[in-house]
């Protein structure tokens, strides 16, 4: 049987970065499984924001900076995926916000975020189409969005091109331990790898199971509304709206917990479309062209699952929230722990080891 | 049948564009959908459905039943997002949506 160096289970945004970056060193034999097919899954159901500055603690912001950093870089290697620093706006319409938003912004300034808290007159400055009623916001230059259509193909493009073997719609149905490296049963048969990373997103906690693992994640919905394609309404990345580059705006920022139902709700859908409205008044007479619902996973304390997995030579695990946000850093860093054992940046605060620790403190 | 024929024609995608998508290892219109924006347009997947089935068919073997269709999502039709927020009045909003009219009309 062929012995693969590296499996990674997921074909998602954080599986097919670091199936990229592995393969940017041209030395392993690598497959990529996935039960369906990239995109298919949470990677394909996303405004696709590249937002950093809200992101705490700081050292998470950081993390997320740094990714960011990272995305014109990544662009140069595999290719226009519509990577736009549009800069970030997360409105507040309270003046209570506003102590908020500076303990934010001196918080954030530590880790190298630069970010300035706009008065109602510097937010319609910026964006002359947002609400009179807004208050204030916080604001941010480093923030963005990408396409992330573009993104996974070009990933896959681009790790194909580097010898990178994908298997598609053949789910894993089973993992075995052995004296050294792992077996990964799937549905179309049995696979022998050295190291095996699962980067199953919303399908982490099943496939931890096969492994006796319980990980700590939790799975939320999100439903997002897609209006026609509109002229330039918005210069920057809002916190629940952006235009994308062909002129539809996408609205929405909510969180259900429903498990796996990926249906549209309509009371959600009429809440989304009221903050639209009430965000960017102008949007009241734009059409929706579709809606749309995706399953996120989500560690138990908000912040990434990056590394090894104690106990568990060789087995690796990349699970988040913003993927999208952190993928170039997560594909960066992971393949540097799988080749050679350590990190140009600590992943110490992202072990699964502390959900240990806490257990062990209350 | 001609590779530059068009099959999406809200999003102006041809059989060539397609069939890349295919040969990556899409079995599905939505796989197709997301990486080539074929069905995204106004008319969300109602002209393309079928002629991308049998592409898919001709491509992977599988009969035209066992290709699934594509997603269809809320609301069906272009609707102003007016006509969305109007939960605030005391009629349902499905009879909103109904009583708005085409928006086209406007």
């Amino acid at each position: 049987m062929k012995v693969y160096d590296v499996i990674v289970i997921g074909a998602g945004v954080v599986g097919n970065s670091i199936a990229y970056h592995l393969s940017e060193q041209n030395s392993h034999d690598i497959l990529v499984i996935d039960k369906s097919f990239p995109l298919a899954g949470t990677s394909g159901s996303t405004q696709a924001w590249v937002w950093v500055h809200t992101k705490t603690p700081s050292y998470y912001g950081e993390l997320s900076f740094y990714s960011s950093q990272l995305y014109p870089y990544l662009e140069r290697k595999i290719g226009d995926v519509e990577y736009k620093r549009t800069g970030g706006i997360a409105p507040f319409f309270t003046e209570a916000d506003r102590e908020r938003a500076l303990k934010l912004a001196e918080s954030q300034a530590k880790v190298g975020i630069d970010i300035k808290v706009l008065s109602r007159e510097e937010v319609l400055e910026k964006e002359p189409a947002f609400s009179p009623n807004v208050v204030g916001a916080t604001f941010s230059k480093i923030d963005g969005n990408v396409n992330p259509f573009r993104l996974l193909e070009l990933y896959t493009r681009a790790a194909k091109n580097n010898g990178v073997e994908y298997s598609f719609y053949n789910a894993v149905i089973d993992l075995e331990k052995q004296s050294e490296g792992y077996l990964v049963h799937s549905q179309k048969g049995t696979f022998k790898t050295k190291k095996l990373v699962i980067a199953g997103g919303p399908w982490t906690k099943q496939i931890g199971k096969f492994m006796n693992l319980d990980i700590p994640v939790k799975l939320v919905r999100g439903q997002v509304l897609i209006t026609e394609p509109l002229a330039p309404l918005l210069n920057y990345t809002i916190g629940g709206i952006r235009q994308a580059t062909n002129g539809e705006v996408l609205i929405g920022y909510s969180m259900e917990e429903v498990g796996y139902n990926r249906r549209g709700t309509l009371d959600v859908i009429q809440e989304t479309a009221n903050m639209a409205i009430s965000f960017v008044p102008a949007l009241a007479h734009a059409n929706i062209v579709r809606t749309f619902s995706g399953v996120r996973v989500v560690p138990n304390d908000g912040l990434p699952i990056l590394g090894e997995i104690p106990g568990n030579k060789n087995l690796y695990l990349a699970t988040m929230h913003s993927g999208i946000t952190l993928s170039p850093i997560v594909g960066t860093l992971m393949s540097e722990l799988i080749t050679q054992g350590e990190t140009s940046l600590p992943l110490d605060p992202y072990s699964i080891s502390r959900f240990n620790r806490s257990r062990q403190e209350i | 049948m001609d590779k530059s024929v068009m099959i999406c024609r809200c999003e102006e995608i041809n059989i060539d564009e397609i069939e890349t998508v295919l040969k990556l290892g899409a079995e599905r219109f939505d796989d197709i959908k997301r990486i080539t924006r074929c069905g995204m347009g106004p008319c969300q997947a109602k002209m393309c459905f079928k002629p991308v089935a049998q592409l898919i068919s001709d491509y992977t073997g599988k009969s035209l039943s066992e290709i699934p269709p594509a997603r269809a999502r809320m609301p069906l039709r272009m609707t102003r997002m007016s006509v969305m927020a109007s939960n605030q009045d005391s009629g349902s909003t499905v009879k909103a949506v109904f009583e708005d009219g085409d928006p086209d009309d406007k």
